[in-house]
């Protein structure tokens, strides 16, 4: 191949020195580990949690999978100097002021500094229903966290950024539906980042008991009004998700943060015998975008549906993986992905099957569909499959990009529309398919406003005049 | 009854056999820069080939061994002999040809072959090329098809003019080895304008214990020509570890027409690591049609580089894993440039433990407009002790490219299988046809001599699952 000659110029100097792979932060050492056990009193075990995890830490590559280590750029992320708050606020300052917004059963707010409100709707405390900090849980339950957190459990042992969460968390949250309950309305857990050079680490648990059903709006956004040319900022958290047999959790994630930020994201469920997990992943927002998802179908019949969109624009990049591991008879995975590009983003959607010999009757199927809106955008797409055990009804993936459909384009013009307009309709239709499925009725037309306000913002004039 | 019996025999013996050669030269085991300077001396190269070897064997020292396929490490570099000499020069004739090599190469059915419809044979026996035979006729056209070492002393000029330009030596370990120790493979030159009417034949073999095979084939294909080139392969079996390391660069000039057609049949002991690799320029056409049913382990993705526009990419690839057998293979099509096509079609069979995993690569590269491309792999797997694997890597970066990608694993079904016992088939011969209806995508891409042959090749590979 040959180089082509740098005409245009450099849009953003780049820290030169750092290889891809190179974690972009400092902070993450022995020392701070020590000062977070200290800082908030934690038992020898907790202490001696955080330091192992440290360890590992420092063992792990960034990129534990052969398959995708050459995918893999987080040059984009500059934080050199970022830092979480040792000393925050582990309860909620005001809970008796936090007002529950309609249509929620129960809501956790934390931001960089600390929970800003913590409320569970009478009807779910009275079921048994327990949303609190690792911190209350902690004075409350000791041995019940013990046994949830103590050697990494819920977390992979091969993963550096799950090992940061589990070593380096200050702020934690703990959910519980026992067996039986079904909350109508769902549960949100916001999370706030932005305030340069702070980083939020934290670690969430989701348990779901047998035949229990709730739903979760997750909504990372901005904390408070970032000024244009503020530093970056980290989140780095995860979702340790266990579903009992026969019960039901949606989760809807809507990735709003600001462009200062850098998200790192772990997701890890263990879905029980009968069980059905949804999940709904809407990316926006945030400079870099690493995430992991892993769903574990565990349980005989048990299913998972996942559906991640990405709307990316300016030097955006997402680098999304999620593995499903097959384990049970006649177990169900449909996992979907969508992403729609703009301007220079850059989007690496890395899917892995695995199906094991154990896994009879497996029904599979991995999408990855992209959009490129515009020439200086990237999508890979690698969707992968193992396959141990062929008596399967369907082990199947498939993937495509290609540019807005012309036959839809003059379908929508010969209708009236004008063509600006057909396009803006063709790729909100295109990551429809995640909006629709957000349990929470504001949460999902804020998604939409949001869809819009990007495509106008971005490059929707670039596109009418490349196209 | 007999007659049914018939196909599953196992006539393995008949391409399975040593013959004690008098070897008149070769290396010393194990790999040193003396080696290479050995046979650069024995083969009385010009200088520059031999500074090329010699720069070859340094990056080959400094790459490490890929770690993205395993079992690569358990090649023992030092316990090969890496230059053979089986005769003092090149034979022109067939009668020229020792009685004893003639006698191997009867087993193998090469006269017969030449008999019906040969257009010339460059036969590889070891390390060099020992018979050679060009039609008359082929030689008036101006066609050179001759063995690649002699091509670098007859025509010095178009040799080195393409010589590493498609596969440079520092592309991976394996063609910095290939470029270090290489020793015959072939040489085909196709003038402007000529159409070979006969497709060009090589056949080789291993043989020797432990002898490493570096061949080196060089297809130039001038404008507006068309060549179809066939490889096939047999290999004595031995307890061992032998070695296989080819590359094979073909260019296709503007407007010409390429196929390559390979049959791999190493017995299982033999580690097959080839880099073959295509530059397609305008309005050319280059197909690779690719199977591998032999080998211990096989890591081989025919590539075309779509470099002139309207270029067009075919690449048909089939693998059978049987028991210890691992055939890593799968295609690339990298876009260069505007308005090209690339279609590839993947089709493997797992049994008895073997493990057939597909790796492709994608590619759009900015400036390649208005690319049309489509990947399709289908596995089948007969018993749930083997293993099944699909790598494919999409990376688009242009914003009109229309890409699909389908993939699909499964089992032969129990209703097929059914059907064909009603009609009299023992499930030996149902199993038997449906796989060969499955690979049929390949078969019907080959002269009849070898679709009958690579049929029973098939059969052969079936038998020891099913009989």
């Amino acid at each position: 191949m040959t180089v082509e000659p740098s005409t245009a110029p450099v849009a953003r100097p780049r820290p030169a020195r750092r290889a891809p792979t190179d974690l972009p932060f400092r902070f993450a050492d022995r020392g701070l580990a020590e000062a977070l056990a200290t800082e908030r009193a934690e038992p020898d075990w907790l202490r001696a949690e955080r330091i192992a995890a440290f360890e590992a830490f420092e063992r792990l590559p960034i990129e534990p999978n052969q398959l995708y280590t050459t995918y893999l750029d987080l040059r984009n992320a500059e934080l050199a100097t970022a830092r979480p708050y040792v000393r925050t606020a582990t309860a909620p300052n005001a809970i008796a002021s936090t007002k529950l917004p309609e249509g929620v059963a129960g809501l956790i707010d934390l931001r960089e500094d600390g929970v800003a409100g913590l409320v569970l709707e009478p009807a779910a405390v009275a079921a048994g229903v327990i949303l609190e900090t690792f911190g209350a849980a902690l004075a409350r339950d000791p041995d019940g966290l013990r046994t949830e957190l103590e050697g990494g459990a819920g977390l992979p042992d091969d993963d550096k950024l799950a090992a940061l969460a589990r070593g380096f968390w200050s702020q934690g949250v703990r959910l519980h539906i026992p067996a039986g309950v079904r909350l109508e309305r769902p549960i949100v857990m916001r999370w706030s980042v932005g305030v340069a050079d702070r980083a939020l680490i934290g670690r969430t648990r989701i348990s779901v008991g047998d035949g229990a059903e709730v739903s979760i709006v997750e909504e990372l956004g901005p904390s408070g009004v970032i000024p244009a040319d503020a530093g970056q900022a980290l989140l780095a958290s995860t979702l340790e998700v266990t579903i009992g047999r026969d019960a039901r959790l949606e989760i809807a994630s809507l990735q709003e943060l600001p462009p200062n930020a850098i998200a790192l994201q772990y997701r890890h469920a263990e879905i029980g015998e009968g069980a059905t997990l949804r999940w709904a992943l809407a990316q926006l927002g945030s400079r870099l975008v690493r995430s992991r998802v892993d769903n574990r179908l565990a349980g005989d019949r048990s299913s998972v549906e996942q559906v991640e969109i990405v709307f990316g624009g300016e030097d955006q990049l997402f680098d999304l993986t999620s593995y499903t591991r097959h384990v049970g008879r006649d177990t169900t995975g449909n996992l979907l992905s969508k992403g729609a590009l703009m301007d220079k983003a850059r989007s690496f959607m890395k899917g892995m099957i695995v199906i094991e010999r154990s896994a009879i009757g497996t029904d599979s199927f991995l999408g990855e569909f992209g959009m490129n809106l515009s020439k200086h955008t990237r999508s890979v797409a690698i969707p992968s499959l193992e396959i141990d055990q062929p008596d399967c009804r369907r082990a199947a993936h498939s993937s495509s990009v290609g540019p807005i459909d012309e036959a839809q384009l003059f379908y929508l013009e010969s209708r009236g529309i004008p063509p600006d307009e057909a396009r803006k309709f063709i790729v909100l239709g295109f990551l429809e398919p995640v909006v629709a499925r957000v349990p929470l009725a504001d949460a999902r037309d804020r998604l939409r406003q949001r869809l819009e306000e990007k495509w106008d913002a971005g490059t929707g004039a670039g596109v009418t005049a490349a196209a | 009854m007999t007659a049914t019996r018939e196909i599953v025999t196992d006539k393995r013996d008949q391409f399975a056999f040593h013959d004690d050669i008098a070897y008149l030269r070769e290396t010393k085991r194990g790999l040193t820069r003396a080696t290479v300077e050995e046979i650069s001396a024995f083969k009385e190269e010009p200088d520059w080939m031999l500074q090329y070897r010699l720069r070859a064997y340094e990056h080959f020292l400094k790459r490490p061994i890929p770690t993205w396929t395993d079992g690569l490490d358990k090649i023992n570099f030092d316990n090969i002999v890496y230059y053979r000499k089986p005769s003092e020069r090149e034979e022109k004739s067939w009668d020229d040809v020792p009685d004893q090599i003639k006698a191997t190469f009867e087993k193998l059915g090469i006269p017969e072959a030449e008999r019906k419809f040969l257009a010339g044979v460059g036969a590889q026996y070891d390390s060099e090329v020992v018979y050679h035979s060009v039609k008359e006729e082929l030689s008036k056209l101006g066609v050179v098809f001759m063995g690649t070492d002699q091509a670098l002393k007859e025509y010095p000029d178009i040799f080195r003019k393409y010589f590493g330009t498609v596969v440079p030596a520092e592309d991976n370990k394996f063609s910095a080895l290939n470029a270090a120790v290489w020793s015959g493979g072939s040489f085909v030159y196709v003038p402007k304008g000529i159409e070979v009417p006969l497709p060009l034949q090589a056949y080789f073999r291993i043989n020797g214990e432990n002898t490493g095979q570096f061949e080196r084939t060089l297809i130039v294909v001038d404008e507006g020509a068309k060549v179809h080139y066939i490889e096939g392969c047999t290999a004595p079996i031995y307890a061992t570890e032998s070695l296989h390391v080819a590359v094979v660069e073909v260019v296709a000039l503007p407007r010409s027409k390429v196929r390559y057609t390979t049959i791999q049949n190493w017995s299982n002991d033999v580690y097959n690591l080839v880099t073959k690799r295509a530059h397609a320029y305008e309005n050319s056409t280059v197909e690779w049609i690719d199977a591998n049913t032999g080998s211990r382990k096989t890591v081989k993705f025919p590539a075309i580089y779509l470099r002139g526009e309207g270029a067009t990419a075919d690449i048909i690839s089939v693998a059978v894993a049987g028991k210890g057998q691992h055939q890593d293979t799968g295609a690339k099509a990298v876009h260069l440039a505007p308005n090209t096509r690339s279609r590839i079609v993947s089709k493997s069979v797992s049994k008895d433990g073997g493990r057939a995993s597909y790796r492709g690569h994608l590619k759009v590269s900015p400036g390649a407009t208005n690319v049309v491309a489509s990947v399709r792999c289908d596995a089948l797997m007969l018993d749930d002790i083997s293993r099944s694997d699909t790598y494919p890597y999409i990376d688009i970066q242009e914003d009109d490219t229309s890409m699909t990608h389908e993939a699909t694993v499964g089992k032969v079904s129990a209703e097929q299988v059914f059907y064909l016992m009603s009609r009299g088939l023992t499930e030996n011969e149902a199993t038997n046809l449906i796989v060969q209806g499955f690979l049929e995508v390949f078969t019907k891409e080959l002269p009849m001599e070898y679709a009958i042959e690579f049929n029973r090749l098939v059969k052969l590979e079936m038998e020891g699952s099913l009989g």
